[in-house]
């Protein structure tokens, strides 16, 4: 045999039996380090194209805001003294609430902090999979912190986090296969209950299904959809998306289903809110860029609501 | 081929690869840069260049993914081997049959990532219909692109 086409049968053996191992054993302990150093030597091409992309294109928008800015200040410091009043005013209804919780022997609620996260990698292959931002375990972000979108001033769930590196973060879309999150629907003009939860799932695609209503729930056509109290991840309340179908009931089934628009379309996104729990925040600083290159979850185990 | 001009190149590839699926895709739609590039260096200078780095930058594209960390990797490395050994029977250096030769590829790269799927997730990994059907030939034509670019003045005189 010639000697190239040789050496080249090595080295496919070779890379072959890596990669395969790489592949067979996700969560042990050799191809995690290997994957953290790969992670090290390799994602800085992402992360640094896109702080330098940001910054060449932000370049007319900063003169522009820097003109701007003067009379803003102005503005903003008028809106200040309101804001101090509102935050007195939140401070008093925090400790009337927790006041209150520990008198009905309710548990407090976990406290989170958000993180505002851009956008820097979205794969057209992975387009309502998953999307990486330039946040990760220095900022105090965990595995499962829950991400969310703003549109029109209001909060919409996204995903969640499943993979942390010190400056990155790679969110796993709701519109993932292996994405769900219990549910509830709503009337959008009265805001009343339609349903007890269900399990929304996402498909892979740009809808999302919501599976296990009860056969008598009245939910129709154009009812938001809301993140249920009983999410483990998940704040309570926050818009998912709207009923834009439902599926004719089974017979053989007990449950009905139907299909859900997600509130805020995946090719949309620059900016994401990532919720950190104050425990996460407070391990933060522990994190050195050693141990923290990268910090996955399993994603096939883990979904479950 | 110089190391260094080779270093540059790997990470610039990484880079434009990032920055064209993430800012220029085209209905969701973007080329595979790293895979044209993994064959064009298996055609030019033989499949253990490009094994070498179709595999590094197989890792990359693994490392942007939550699933599967290795399947493009191992993806990358068997389309160089596949290039190499294509280029022992036929000259694949001229621009026609590395186009030829990238659309094949491109098809049998979803393809492996699909049978991956199956194997190791046990879900077939579909592509979506426009890319398996679109992307090849987009390839194709950023491989013309490149070839205009990379390939040296004398060689265009030849």
């Amino acid at each position: 045999m010639h000697r190239e086409a040789r050496i080249a049968n090595y080295a496919l053996a070779v890379l072959s039996v890596i990669a395969l191992t790489m592949l067979s054993l996700p969560l042990s302990s050799p191809v995690q380090a290997f994957k953290a150093c790969a992670a090290y030597v390799l994602n800085p091409a992402a992360y640094v194209g896109a702080k330098a992309t940001e910054r060449l294109a932000n370049v007319p928008a900063n003169i522009k805001d820097l003109i701007a800015a003067n009379s803003e200040n102005r503005l903003m410091r008028d809106k200040m003294k309101q804001v101090e009043w509102t935050e007195t005013e939140s401070q008093a209804l925090r400790a009337e609430n927790q006041r209150l919780r520990g008198a009905l022997g309710l548990k407090g609620l976990p406290e989170r902090s958000p993180v505002w996260a851009r956008v820097i990698v979205r794969e057209p292959e992975h387009w309502y999979r998953s999307v990486t931002v330039d946040a990760g375990g220095n900022q105090g972000l965990a595995v499962n912190s829950p991400v969310l979108g703003s549109q029109g001033g209001r909060l919409i769930v996204i995903g969640r986090v499943v993979s942390v590196r010190p400056d990155t973060s790679i969110v796993l879309l709701l519109t993932d296969e292996q994405s769900s999150v219990a549910a509830y629907a709503t009337s959008p003009s009265t805001e009343t209950v339609r349903s007890f939860d269900g399990l929304l799932q996402g498909q892979g695609g740009p809808r999302l299904r919501l599976d296990y209503l009860v056969p008598d729930a009245t939910v129709e056509k154009g009812d938001l959809v809301y993140t249920s109290p009983t999410s483990a991840t998940f704040p309570p309340d926050v818009l998912i998306g709207t009923v834009v179908q439902i599926f004719p009931p089974n017979q053989e089934l007990e449950w009905r289903s139907m299909a859900v628009e997600p509130a805020v379309d995946a090719s949309r996104l620059t900016e994401v809110l990532i919720l950190k729990t104050q425990s996460a925040a407070a391990e933060a600083p522990k994190l050195s860029s050693a141990d923290a290159n990268d910090t996955s979850a399993d994603t096939t185990q883990e979904t479950s609501e | 081929m110089n190391p260094v001009r080779l270093l540059v190149i790997f990470f610039a590839a990484m880079v434009a690869q990032w920055w064209w699926m993430t800012h220029f895709s085209i209905f969701g739609l973007a080329p595979q840069l790293l895979l044209v590039l993994t064959v064009a260096l298996a055609a030019r200078y033989g499949a253990l260049w490009g094994m070498s780095a179709g595999f590094l930058w197989g890792l990359f594209l693994d490392l942007m993914s939550p699933r599967l960390f290795g399947a493009n990797a191992l993806a990358f490395t068997w389309i160089a081997w596949g290039t190499g050994s294509v280029r022992r029977q036929i000259d694949v250096a001229g621009l026609g049959p590395q186009a030829v030769v990238v659309v094949a590829m491109t098809w049998a790269y979803f393809l492996l990532l699909g049978v991956l799927g199956l194997i190791f997730s046990k879900s077939f990994f579909w592509v979506g219909l426009p890319a398996f059907c679109l992307d090849p030939f987009y390839n194709a034509v950023v491989t013309t692109v490149l070839f205009a670019l990379w390939t040296p003045r004398w060689e265009h005189r030849r």
